[in-house]
């Protein structure tokens, strides 16, 4: 089991690009806060953001699905690259790109409404389903993805909102998969969660790399360390370290990377 | 990397628990010198006292092992560290296991000196015994030392070094084998003083293993090329020695 985790792991490095970021500056007003930022972030592959706080993790993740459109002060620059198109192009239309690439926040944020339909919202919107029995299969497949099947499904109409935060957000992550992305950004989506729920959803980014690119905002060096293959240390808007995991956490080349993760004063 | 090595941990607890394994391993490394040139000085001097006392004192090492093993699994569940931090508990657990065995050698040479000292002396020999453990005690003292300063270059120096007690080694083998040769009577004390002057040779090992932790956490890797070896003992048949 160990060893197939180590063999996946090396694997992945080999994986296709999926978004290409050359040359990324985002300004919110007079803030330069992301500058010269150039990644690749691969296919079936976990990638970790991390750095301290107000560091443009966040920020950069929001790029990727055109999230900071809707702030009006906030410009971005540069080509950002999904699948070789340009997502910024005038012909993208936002809402098409946020269906292709999903977002879970850090809060779980489920709609006032039943589990059944928060799935089936996104599904709907962008007409994935035929007819009832379509959808049905649909909000099943995504729940079942999203490991809360079980737990939901004698209770499909009862309100997400009732459930307990890990299952609220195993809703949001299994809502954000019923659209069938290809990426999927999760901003720190288990700091308001408990250890348990928190494995939970852990184990289920682990499957999920299966079939998506997944990227994680998160602030627990360790969560980074255990879920992803690929870790990039942002550090005052530039990206300082971009390198497998295993490398950043065992032997990182950069000493403000080295002292962010070991939790020194630096 | 020098900044973020010696830079504070934001926590300072972290520190003070680094800082106590480090000493622990530091007293450790003290002990175990002091026995291997006891345990080769009553072996030269027949001093039977002293024998007694380097076994007595393996147990204070052995204890020692045991509560830097303990602190380093604390600090493991309790800190998660990571990059140098990790390397830094890794190595020690490694280094503390190496020390160990160079304690018990000590402490077997010390065993061997009381049957010893009931045989004839071996023309010398013991004296070049000596020569070697003090060898073996100065490349530790160094490696140890390269340990705390994360001295890459003095640890590789030292693990060169260790080509010094394999030739030695190879002459102490060659000497036992003549006069075992010459008279049979030889043979019991032969026999002892090969496997201490084996023991000591493992010793020497032992210490380039150290280096090889004190290159891994400096560096993040172990040395690849191989290091110089001369051992040729398990190699030799009579003939060679005519």
């Amino acid at each position: 089991m160990e060893d197939m985790h180590v063999m996946t792991s090396a694997m992945s490095t080999q994986n296709d690009t999926k978004i290409s970021a050359r040359n990324v500056q985002v300004y919110y007003a007079d803030n330069h806060a992301i500058k010269d930022v150039d990644v690749d972030i691969q296919d079936k592959t976990v990638t970790a953001f991390i750095g301290p706080s107000g560091c443009g993790k966040s920020t950069f993740l929001r790029c990727i699905n055109r999230m900071n459109d809707t702030i009006d002060v906030a410009r971005v620059e540069g080509d950002i690259l999904l699948d070789g198109e340009d997502i910024y192009d005038r012909k993208v239309d936002p809402v098409q790109l946020r269906a292709k690439v999903g977002m879970v926040f850090q809060k779980p944020n489920p709609f006032p409404k039943s589990i059944y339909d928060n799935v089936a919202y996104g599904p709907k919107i962008h007409g994935l389903a035929k007819n009832k029995a379509d959808l049905d299969d649909i909000v099943e497949k995504a729940l079942r993805r999203g490991a809360i099947w079980d737990e939901v499904k004698d209770r499909l109409d009862a309100p997400g909102t009732g459930l307990s935060g890990g299952q609220q957000q195993r809703l949001c992550i299994a809502r954000a998969i019923a659209t069938e992305p290809e990426v999927l950004l999760m901003d720190e989506p288990c700091s308001a969660l408990d250890p348990i729920a928190t494995a939970q959803v852990e184990e289920l980014i682990d499957e999920l790399r299966r079939n998506y690119s997944v990227v994680i905002v998160t602030h627990s060096m360790q969560q980074a360390a255990r879920v992803s293959q690929k870790t990039a240390f942002f550090h005052l808007g530039y990206l300082v370290e971009y390198d497998d995991t295993d490398t950043i956490f065992n032997r990182p080349q950069d000493n403000r990377t080295e002292s962010y993760i070991s939790g020194k004063i630096g | 990397m020098a900044n973020s090595e010696t830079g504070q941990h934001i926590v300072s607890a972290f520190d003070r628990d680094l800082e106590q394994i480090l000493a622990l391993i530091m007293k450790m490394g003290g002990l175990v010198e002091v026995a291997i040139l006891d345990g080769a000085r009553s072996l030269e001097t027949r001093d039977i006292e002293l024998a007694e006392e380097v076994r007595k004192n393996d147990k204070r090492i052995d204890a020692l092992e045991e509560q830097i093993n303990e602190i380093a699994a604390t600090t493991i569940a309790k800190r998660a560290p990571v990059a140098t931090d990790l390397r830094m508990i890794l190595s020690v657990l490694k280094i503390n296991a190496n020390l160990e065995r160079v304690g018990d050698y000590a402490k077997n040479m010390a065993k061997r000196t009381s049957v010893l000292a009931e045989m004839p002396r071996m023309n010398g020999s013991e004296a070049g015994l000596r020569r070697m453990a003090k060898e073996v005690q100065g490349m530790l003292n160094d490696a140890l030392d390269a340990f705390v300063q994360r001295d890459a270059s003095l640890a590789e120096d030292v693990r060169s070094r260790d080509l010094d007690v394999d030739q030695m080694y190879n002459a102490l083998f060659r000497e036992f084998l003549t006069f075992m040769m010459e008279d049979p009577r030889n043979i019991t004390p032969c026999m002892h003083l090969h496997f201490i002057a084996k023991n000591v040779e493992r010793m020497g090992d032992h210490v380039t293993n150290i280096c090889e932790q004190v290159i891994y956490l400096v560096t993040g890797e172990l040395p690849e090329e191989a290091r110089p070896k001369d051992d040729r003992a398990s190699f030799a048949t009579e003939t060679e020695l005519s």
